[in-house]
């Protein structure tokens, strides 16, 4: 479908892409990746002319781009930018309608095409087609601009960092829409991020460029499997598959748990609990010694016997506790060995440091997997 | 009632008796005061939009225009009639070029600034989609930018329409001349009858445009 041929673009002595081969097949979501200034982006624009090269060629169903007129060129490609690029000054359905009236379709069908296309979002025309793109949400708008680019039934879609200005939940939910939309229409889609997550999920194939070159082709499989040399490796995996990064118990423990002084009395320590939604706390004395644990249920049963917490630290069964110098495996371990809810960390002088609980281990973990973002 | 240094105290009904009388040529002033002043406004638009457009993208060649319409704003308006006398003579005509000449600067730069302010996502989209310059020009950047165009033309349109009361100097007629002919006389009824029509031209331009700016805002623009 597209196919580039030695490509060159240089601004001065700059190189932006070095010497491009690379053919897309029908039908694909191929996504070149690679960090800033990789040529990614100087690579899509060159499809459509935006950009033109100095010297090779690109062939988009072996006609040469550069034997084309521009204009007529770009009609036939859908395109769809980071900035979204909706013209405030028309309203929706102007907005998804204007490549087919640049080319000159009957009023009675491009209207009918507006509508579908939003149909297929499930966004109902009634409501959104005389809107204007101030009036909606920034993930709604650039959903806008997937369908207006798909409007004039393009056979080749250009994109480029299109979720790249959007929140989180908004991207998502657009890279879900891609996706089905993908399966369903077949459009031979070339797609820029540097968005290793997004190239994973939406991705035929993977194109990792770097310094104006291809450094790896493959499925989203075979390059997490393997990647070609350690740009590619660091590239994937800089937060993917660190769980050896996990070293020190502290790395896996909250840091400032629950805690009550021997002092309290028993009506407030329950109250503590419900505010903060725990069924146990520990104690500890005012240099911060870790003297014992509460929970609710011991509690409730001994508060006609006791006033303070400190009198009924002895009712519970002993802590077991872990060094702050012990590892994070040592302590899931422990946790396993000996069915632990939880497992407080203390230093040299039995201080309390943190608390180890189910919970912390698997936030841990999703962090080393994942990365932070899901904090 | 107003004090003043030569005719004493001054009552309001005398003016307005004296308005009754002179009322034809009050009329006649007006017309002419609009004539010159929406006239030279008009020439400035035809001249000053289609230039301000064309300069957007040229941008070396668009900072010497707007400098030089920069100077010529910077002339004292009679100085620039004076200037004008030896070439143009007297009259209508020369009155006409100067106020014209006063005209380019705020409508100019405003084009040109507005074209300008159209984000660059936009043009990129535009271009992105196959729309050719022309077709951008239309579907894009000048609903955008009109507001900001019509912004010039009123501020143009509020100071030629006070500054037109200097082409009386060279017989250019409009409400100038009877503020000179009370100003020769020292008669403020004279001064009056030029001054009232004129701010209310100036402030009715002002209102007018304004309204107008409002209307060619494209609805998804407006705040």
């Amino acid at each position: 479908m597209v196919k580039f041929k030695n490509v060159v673009k240089n601004y001065g002595n700059h190189i932006a892409v070095k010497n491009l081969s690379l053919e897309i097949p029908e039908g694909e979501l191929v996504v070149l990746i690679g960090p800033s200034g990789c040529g990614k982006t100087t690579t899509l624009k060159m499809v459509n002319r935006l950009i033109e090269p100095s010297s090779g060629s690109i062939y988009i169903r072996d006609r040469n781009v550069m034997d084309l007129n521009p204009v007529a060129l770009r009609r036939e490609i859908g395109y769809v930018i980071q900035q979204i690029g909706l013209f405030p000054n028309m309203t929706i359905e102007q907005n998804i309608d204007v490549v087919p009236r640049l080319l000159g379709w009957p009023t009675e069908q491009r209207k009918r095409r507006v509508f579908e296309l939003m149909e297929m979002v499930g966004m109902e025309p009634e409501v959104y087609a005389p809107r204007y793109p101030a009036e909606l949400s920034g993930g709604q708008q650039q959903r806008i601009g997937v369908l207006r680019a798909l409007a004039a039934e393009p056979p080749l879609i250009l994109m480029d960092e299109p979720f790249g200005a959007l929140d989180p939940i908004a991207r998502e939910s657009l890279q879900d829409e891609l996706k089905s939309l993908q399966e369903r229409l077949n459009k031979t889609t070339i797609f820029v991020t540097h968005d290793m997550d997004e190239a994973l999920k939406l991705a035929d194939r993977v194109v990792v460029m770097n310094q104006g070159e291809v450094v790896q082709v493959a499925t989203p499989e075979e390059l997490l499997r393997k990647p070609a040399n350690e740009f590619v490796a660091s590239f994937i995996g800089k937060d993917r598959l660190n769980v050896d990064s996990l070293q020190s118990v502290t790395q896996i423990m909250l840091p400032n748990p629950v805690t009550v002084t021997p002092q309290l009395g028993l009506a407030e320590g329950l109250a503590l609990m419900k505010r903060r939604k725990v069924d146990t706390v520990l104690v500890v004395n005012e240099q911060r010694k870790l003297i014992g644990s509460v929970s609710a249920e011991t509690l409730d049963r001994e508060h006609k016997r006791a006033k303070a917490v400190g009198e009924i630290v002895p009712y519970e069964p002993p802590l077991v506790t872990i060094n702050r110098q012990a590892s994070a495996k040592e302590a899931f371990d422990l946790i396993i060995r000996e069915k632990l809810k939880y497992l407080p960390v203390i230093d040299d002088n039995e201080e309390l440091v943190g608390l180890v609980t189910r919970n912390s281990i698997v936030d841990a973990l999703a962090s080393a997997v994942w990365g932070d973002e899901g904090e | 009632m107003l004090w003043l240094p030569q005719s004493g105290v001054m009552r309001v009904s005398d003016f307005l008796k004296f308005m009754q009388m002179n009322l034809d040529s009050a009329v006649l002033a007006t017309g002419q005061h609009l004539y010159l002043s929406f006239g030279s406004i008009l020439l400035g638009m035809m001249i000053a939009i289609p230039l301000g457009i064309w300069l957007t993208d040229k941008e070396k060649l668009a900072e010497k225009f707007l400098a030089a319409t920069a100077i010529i704003q910077t002339v004292p308006g009679l100085a620039f009639l004076g200037l004008f006398l030896p070439i143009m003579g007297i009259g209508v005509l020369p009155s006409m070029t100067v106020l014209f000449l006063y005209s380019l600067l705020p409508i100019l730069r405003n084009t040109y600034t507005g074209i300008k302010g159209v984000s660059p996502a936009l043009v990129e989209a535009g271009k992105g989609m196959g729309m050719n310059p022309f077709q951008l020009l239309v579907m894009v950047k000048l609903p955008i930018a009109f507001p900001v165009i019509i912004a010039g033309v009123r501020i143009a349109s509020v100071y030629i329409v006070s500054w037109a009361t200097l082409a009386a100097f060279i017989g250019g007629g409009g409400l100038g001349d009877p503020i000179l002919t009370g100003i020769q006389t020292a008669d403020i009824n004279f001064i009056l009858m030029g001054a009232i029509p004129a701010a209310l031209l100036a402030l009715f331009a002002g209102w007018f445009l304004g309204m107008i700016e409002k209307m060619v805002t494209p609805r998804g623009l407006r705040g």
